[in-house]
């Protein structure tokens, strides 16, 4: 029995060794897609951060509100701004035009008399805590105006981009606000009485009591920091590792076609041992693409700039999750071959069944970002399960008790497809 | 041949209806086959000949009916009568990527063959069918006679007891029709029993002992070819008899 399970596997090997289109989907095909998936991520992600938002700024103020607001988005590293356009200067009129012909992704127009507004009303605020009668109180009311910065944003940004932006600008504006209210109440208080000690120019800053501390929660002592490259690796190789059904299938079906498999069903051995070989190579090519793909995240894209990747510390932990991977992939190609009829049908059935899976799986976006029912069939996706494992191995640092059910759940859904590629085969045979 | 033998392979009642098809492929077929025969299973395309040599070789079960292979029931015991037979089916059964030695190694492994048992085998039969010299070449590169015979070897290699060839030299030329019958022919001296398909009537008429007309998934006659072209008046070959009993009309 070992000697025919060796000559199965020897066969496999060689007709995989001589399939030069099969093996560039193992290992080329994947490579591209996490070179080029990590690149554009992070080409992305970096250009928010170091080139920024164009933004273009009309400060009809010319006051502090104005001047601080402009100075704060000036060293914002999420803003690239500007005070002109095409060369003119922006004014109230033609940022609305500029915006809305995609030249800027945000306008701000900071109104005539805006920071006066802001004296004026902490003045109302003043004298209406001072106020000593009723006719004082009305007045005091009367002087307070309410002024608008206007926020235009370019009809293509996406709501979720609309409301992370104004969001950040309506904050940093309160911030501004405050600050030059609290500078100008102290003023009036100063004023106002005379022999208290002057208000400290450092006075706004120290009432900045509440600090906000943002850290990754791992379990890991190192500090594990997302990325591009930790998110996007272990996600296309795995997405990578479940392509796999396609040179598989194909195989399957193409010894079908060619009636290599009408000669094995004649054979004295079962056809179990006839997939068992199938599958030992492929979970080693599984195994093998898996660690290459770790190679160019840990050696190549650090070569380009990007982060290196981490694989955390549970070495065993991530073989063994890299095992029960392959199996699940192995185990669907065995499948998908041996329920297709034709080569064409195989090919499709497998690329958009994976495709899907791993849409579904949360490959392409996040699983958390879905919608809850999508989140829920999400749980369903052996990718989902994979995927869950490495985020847990290399993101916050667990190890087998942790990756445990994944494991669990990827050697049941293995032994699911044998299930049905045995039934399946039987039943082809009994017709 | 001697029929009061025990036949070595015995068929009653042999029927196979596929789903979705009402008509029967194979229809009630009762057969013996005696040990050291080259019989002859003739018939227009879509007779029933290679449904019932798939039946017998147990690529799929019948319907109804039994076979019994050396007194062995098919049903019960299919791993021990597949160790007794080869198949020579009518499609190139190869890996075209692998060569002849890879793929004759790989089939030879599957019978339960090892060693240099296995390579002495690989090598003979190589150098028999003229194949040696392109034993490292890739199948896929080989003309459709050198597929043939590559075919013819996969089947022979663990010298089974009796071998089904379905159509084994179809679409090749004289010469490698001649080495293929003319070793077929040293298989069967040596006990092989062949059990073969062909649409070439006089390669029939030649190579078998006995050989059985189907049509319509039924048998229409059995004997050896002197005793059919006796039994048809007017009729001189195998030919002429077939056409006799399946009439001139087109089939699939």
């Amino acid at each position: 029995m070992i000697s025919k399970l060796l000559a199965t596997v020897r066969k496999e090997a060689l007709l995989l060794l001589r399939d030069k289109v099969g093996l560039s989907i193992l290992f080329i095909m994947p490579m591209v897609l996490i070179f080029v998936m990590t690149l554009i991520q992070d080409a992305a992600f970096s250009s928010m951060n170091e080139k920024g938002i164009p933004v273009v700024f009309v400060n009809e103020d010319q006051d502090s509100l104005g001047f601080d607001i402009r100075n704060g988005l000036m060293q914002n590293d999420l803003v690239e701004l500007h005070d002109s356009i095409n060369g003119k200067p922006a004014t109230a009129e033609n940022i609305r035009n500029a915006v809305s012909q995609g030249k800027f992704l945000v306008g701000i127009v900071v109104p005539k008399n805006a920071t006066k507004a802001i004296r004026n009303h902490v003045a109302s605020m003043v004298d209406e805590v001072m106020a000593s009668d009723s006719t004082e109180l009305a007045a005091a009311k009367r002087s307070a105006d309410s002024i608008q910065i206007e926020i235009l944003i370019d009809p293509i940004a996406k709501k979720s981009f609309l409301v992370s932006v104004t969001s950040t600008l309506r904050e940093f504006i309160s911030e501004i606000k405050t600050k030059i209210m609290f500078q100008e109440f102290s003023a009036q208080m100063n004023e106002l009485i005379p022999d208290k000690t002057p208000t400290p120019s450092t006075a706004y800053e120290q009432s900045q009591f509440i600090r906000y501390k943002e850290t990754y929660a791992s379990v890991s002592e190192d500090k594990l920091i997302p990325n591009a490259v930790q998110h996007n690796v272990p996600a296309w190789t795995i997405f990578a590792m479940f392509f796999i059904s396609i040179p598989l299938s194909s195989s399957i079906i193409k010894e079908k076609g060619e009636g290599a498999a009408l000669r094995l069903n004649t054979m004295p051995s079962p056809y179990l041992l006839l997939v068992n070989g199938k599958i030992i190579v492929y979970v080693v090519v599984c195994t093998i693409q898996f660690y290459l793909m770790m190679l160019v995240g840990l050696v190549f894209l650090p070569m380009l700039g990007l982060p290196r990747l981490d694989m955390g510390s549970h070495y065993l932990s991530t073989l063994m999750l890299v095992l029960a991977t392959s199996f699940a992939a192995t185990g669907y190609g065995v499948m998908v071959g041996t329920l297709s009829k034709t080569e064409h049908q195989g090919a499709i059935m497998g690329s958009l069944s994976i495709i899907l899976l791993s849409a579904l799986g949360g490959i392409w976006v996040p699983s958390y970002v879905m919608p809850g029912v999508m989140r829920t069939i999400s749980s369903y996706s052996p990718l989902n399960w994979s995927l869950t494992g490495f985020y847990e191995l290399f993101l916050r640092g667990g190890g087998l008790g942790k990756v445990g059910p994944e494991i669990l759940k990827l050697i049941l859904f293995f032994l699911g497809t044998m299930s049905v590629t045995s039934i399946a085969n039987r039943k082809s045979r009994l017709t | 041949m001697a029929m009061t033998q025990n036949p070595i392979i015995d068929i009653q009642g042999l029927t196979k209806v596929f789903r979705g098809n009402d008509d029967p492929a194979v229809n009630g077929i009762d057969l013996q086959i005696f040990q050291n025969e080259i019989f002859g299973l003739l018939g227009p395309n879509g007779a029933g000949k290679t449904t019932t040599i798939s039946m017998l070789c147990g690529l799929f079960p019948p319907t109804s009916g039994s076979v019994k292979i050396y007194g062995k029931d098919m049903r019960n015991e299919l791993g021990t009568i597949k160790k007794m037979v080869g198949i020579v089916p009518q499609d190139i059964a190869l890996y075209p990527t692998l060569n002849a030695w890879e793929n004759l190694d790989f089939y030879g492994h599957m019978y339960g063959l090892k060693g240099n048992l296995l390579k002495d085998k690989i090598s003979d039969w190589l150098k028999k069918l003229g194949l040696e010299a392109a034993a490292k070449r890739q199948v896929g590169t080989y003309s459709g006679g050198m597929k043939r015979r590559l075919n013819l070897i996969a089947g022979l290699l663990h010298s089974p007891k009796i071998l089904f060839l379905d159509e084994p030299t179809v679409g090749v030329d004289v010469q490698s029709r001649n080495v293929i019958i003319s070793h077929l022919t040293e298989v069967n001296a040596k006990g092989t029993t062949i059990i073969y398909t062909s649409h070439h009537m006089e390669e029939a008429e030649q190579f078998c002992t006995r050989v059985s007309i189907i049509d319509y998934g039924k048998i229409l006659t059995v004997g050896t070819p002197a005793e059919l072209i006796a039994s048809v008046p007017g009729a001189d070959t195998l030919e002429k008899v077939f056409l006799q009993l399946t009439k001139r009309k087109l089939r699939d």
